[in-house]
């Protein structure tokens, strides 16, 4: 019998201000669930049956169902049969909390995520050994590469089903522990952001003026958002040991002034004073006494000179689908090829 | 740069906290007035909205227009409106904002910019475009932000207006100020589309959501908007996510609402409780300060009730004055 799936697909994520100070994209919920669709297409095609979703009262739940209905009209079966996780929906961030670990708990061989970098965080956060699968639907989105869902769903399916062996399949990644005051109050995925605001506000950071340090598990050139101010400076894989952490202030003398996208179509010049290497598993007190620490792009925590802030980057601290080497290797084992059809004899 | 951690400096810190002192303690006096059947007609309180109004409306001034709802007190005192006015007012007062016959859901102060509460749902959309075209016309930056909510943005004047600003490229900002309830009726049962913002987007009007409890949540992502549309940049739609602690109606039965939701709300998402929190745990002001502040609002508020008692009522022959406007 072939392993269940978990879908969680966040409503409300790519709303922020950089709608407004940076034109950023607005993915409409009706696309959410075509995405969604398209997913459960690719599982099916796979040979996946089950699938548990989040439910939600943005409305993706309710699209689904219309898309299922219309199959199940016409006769068709290319959807696996959808179970909504019995859960409260609170329409906040513990929803994704609660049903990642549900998720765990229910024994799926992985979870499809719809959401942005802070959405991906939150699941990881609770979603333990069991791999995750990401598709871009936020707004900064260094996290989950861009792609097209049927093949993150093909690619899934590929891979749950054994059909692709484990040690292709799935990928290790890294994390940063946020220690409050001795306690993990938080994690990040890609970056962690020192910042002078002492409010979370409208979360987003757009003002580099406020920028003092940035700590990050991969520096990539081709992301935008903090991490590309790493990327631009020293690139550092997914892949390899430890990331990369940066002293930035306003522009000054002795700085290096770096221009780097921050958020879409949001071109910044960033003061950098030095950056060097964050090997794993080494805790580093920021300098900044008091401010706030952004994860992923966004303002999360604000804290004063009374807390004590540590991070600590954590080597393969949870798993992901390989998308592109699961892709790989399906093409050149042919696990999409059927057998030939047999040739008639000429008569 | 500011004098503070914050976004405003001190003195304007303690203002926001004064506006929204002001709008919590006109509301539970009224909550207490109106169940003594001392003021006459229907009130929508605003009490636990007020970091929403507040952050918006002290990116404005006196110039820009708004227009309000039903559930319009605090807008009207975030955007300057006399509080002895418009407690006369909703007493039915000679003295009030409108010589007391508008009541709670017609205040209106034209020298502030407050083009009026509206006893009709999603009516002050149209309005405001109107306002908006006048100072596209004037040029002088003037914008407009109207207030709907969650249930008023299904009707058909809002959607209108959206079009007709995009069209027009209207310094507009549409604030769909969202409790979670349309009178007693959940989001999710009726409203379909599903996101506010997915309706902006498909008039071409960008969207932002906010946590409407937190006043520094508004007050950037207002701060931002107003600063576009004021430079041309056109409509936009804020939606804030927010909570009211008394009924639609005062004399709602709220059979709707879980058993605990309202006092979970005010331990846990009381907007003024929580900015009180962020500017005394940082030192930015002395709890003293607030209480001080807290005193005189009450004052304020006291005063405004005995001097609305005090007053006469309109009288008949005054019944068809101001109903016009002379051009």
């Amino acid at each position: 019998m072939a392993p269940a799936i978990g879908i969680i697909a966040n409503p409300v994520s790519a709303r922020d201000i950089r709608r407004v100070v940076a034109n950023a994209a607005n993915l409409q919920i009706a696309d959410r669930a075509n995405i969604v669709l398209r997913v459960l297409a690719a599982l099916r095609a796979c040979g996946i049956t089950d699938v548990l979703m989040m439910p939600e009262h943005g409305g993706i739940g309710r699209h689904v169902a219309r898309g299922l209905s219309r199959a199940a009209a016409h006769g068709e079966a290319p959807y696996p049969a959808i179970h909504p996780l019995p859960m409260p929906v609170t329409g906040t961030v513990a929803d994704t909390h609660r049903a990642a670990d549900e998720m765990r708990r229910a024994g799926v061989a992985a979870i499809v995520v719809l959401g942005g970098d802070g959405t991906h965080r939150a699941v990881v956060a609770h979603c333990g050994a069991v791999p995750v699968a990401g598709i871009s639907t936020g707004t900064n989105n260094a996290f989950p590469e861009h792609r097209e869902p049927t093949i993150t769903g093909l690619a899934t399916g590929l891979a749950v089903t054994g059909q692709v062996p484990a040690d292709i399949a799935f990928a290790a990644n890294k994390r940063i522990d946020v220690l409050l005051n001795g306690r993990v109050e938080e994690i990040a995925l890609v970056d962690v952001a020192l910042v002078t605001e002492r409010y979370v506000g409208a979360r987003a950071l757009w003002k580099p003026e406020s920028f003092r340090e940035l700590f990050v598990t991969f520096a990539d050139p081709e992301v935008i958002g903090m991490s590309a101010i790493a990327g631009l400076l020293e690139p550092v894989t997914r892949e390899e040991s430890g990331g990369l952490m940066v002293r930035l202030g306003t522009p000054a003398s002795g700085m290096t002034v770096l221009r780097a996208p921050i958020a879409p179509g949001l071109m910044a010049s960033v003061g950098v004073a030095d950056w060097r290497r964050m090997p794993a598993g080494v805790p580093f007190v920021p300098e900044v006494k008091a401010g706030s620490i952004a994860l992923d792009g966004e303002r999360e925590i604000a804290f004063s000179a009374q807390d004590r802030v540590s991070l600590t980057l954590r080597d393969d601290a949870f798993r992901t689908v390989n998308v592109g080497g699961c892709m790989q290797y399906a093409a050149q084992n042919r696990l999409l090829t059927g057998a030939p059809a047999p040739v008639t004899a000429e008569p | 740069m500011t004098n503070t951690p914050y976004p405003l400096d001190k003195a304007d810190l303690l203002q926001a906290y004064r506006t929204m002192r002001t709008i919590r303690e006109f509301e539970e006096r009224l909550h207490i007035d109106f169940a003594k059947g001392d003021i006459p007609g229907f009130v929508h309180l605003y009490a636990g909205e007020e970091a929403c109004a507040t952050g918006i409306m002290m990116h404005l001034n006196d110039n820009d227009r708004i227009a309000s709802t039903h559930r319009g007190h605090g807008h009207c005192i975030a955007k300057g409106v006399d509080v002895h006015e418009m407690m006369a007012e909703i007493y039915g007062r000679s003295t009030g904002a409108c010589r007391g016959k508008g009541g709670s859901m017609h205040i209106a102060d034209l020298s502030k910019g407050m083009m009026g509460a509206n006893g009709i749902l999603g009516a002050g959309a149209p309005l405001i475009c109107g306002a908006a075209l006048a100072a596209k016309f004037r040029g002088d930056g003037g914008v407009g932000i109207t207030f709907v909510g969650d249930g008023a943005s299904n009707q058909g004047t809002f959607l209108e207006s959206m079009n007709l600003a995009a069209v027009w490229n209207l310094p507009v900002i549409f604030v769909v100020e969202n409790n979670g309830y349309a009178e007693s009726t959940a989001m999710e049962w009726a409203v379909s589309c599903d996101s506010y913002i997915d309706r902006a987007t498909g008039f071409g009007l960008p969207g932002v959501t906010v946590d409407g409890t937190d006043f520094f949540a508004v007050y950037e992502a207002a701060g931002e908007i107003v600063k576009r549309a004021r430079e041309g940049g056109g409509p936009a739609l804020l939606e804030c996510n927010m909570v009211r602690f008394y009924g639609h109606f005062e004399g709602d039965a709220q059979t709707y609402r879980a058993k605990g939701e309202v006092e979970n709300l005010r331990a846990n998402r009381d907007c003024i409780k929580l900015l009180a929190q962020r500017l005394t745990e940082t030192g930015t002001v002395a709890p003293a300060e607030l209480e001080a502040i807290d005193r005189e609002v009450n004052a304020l508020i006291e005063d405004a009730v005995r001097c609305a008692k005090a007053a006469p009522p309109p009288v008949a022959a005054d019944l068809l004055k101001d109903v016009y406007v002379a051009y």
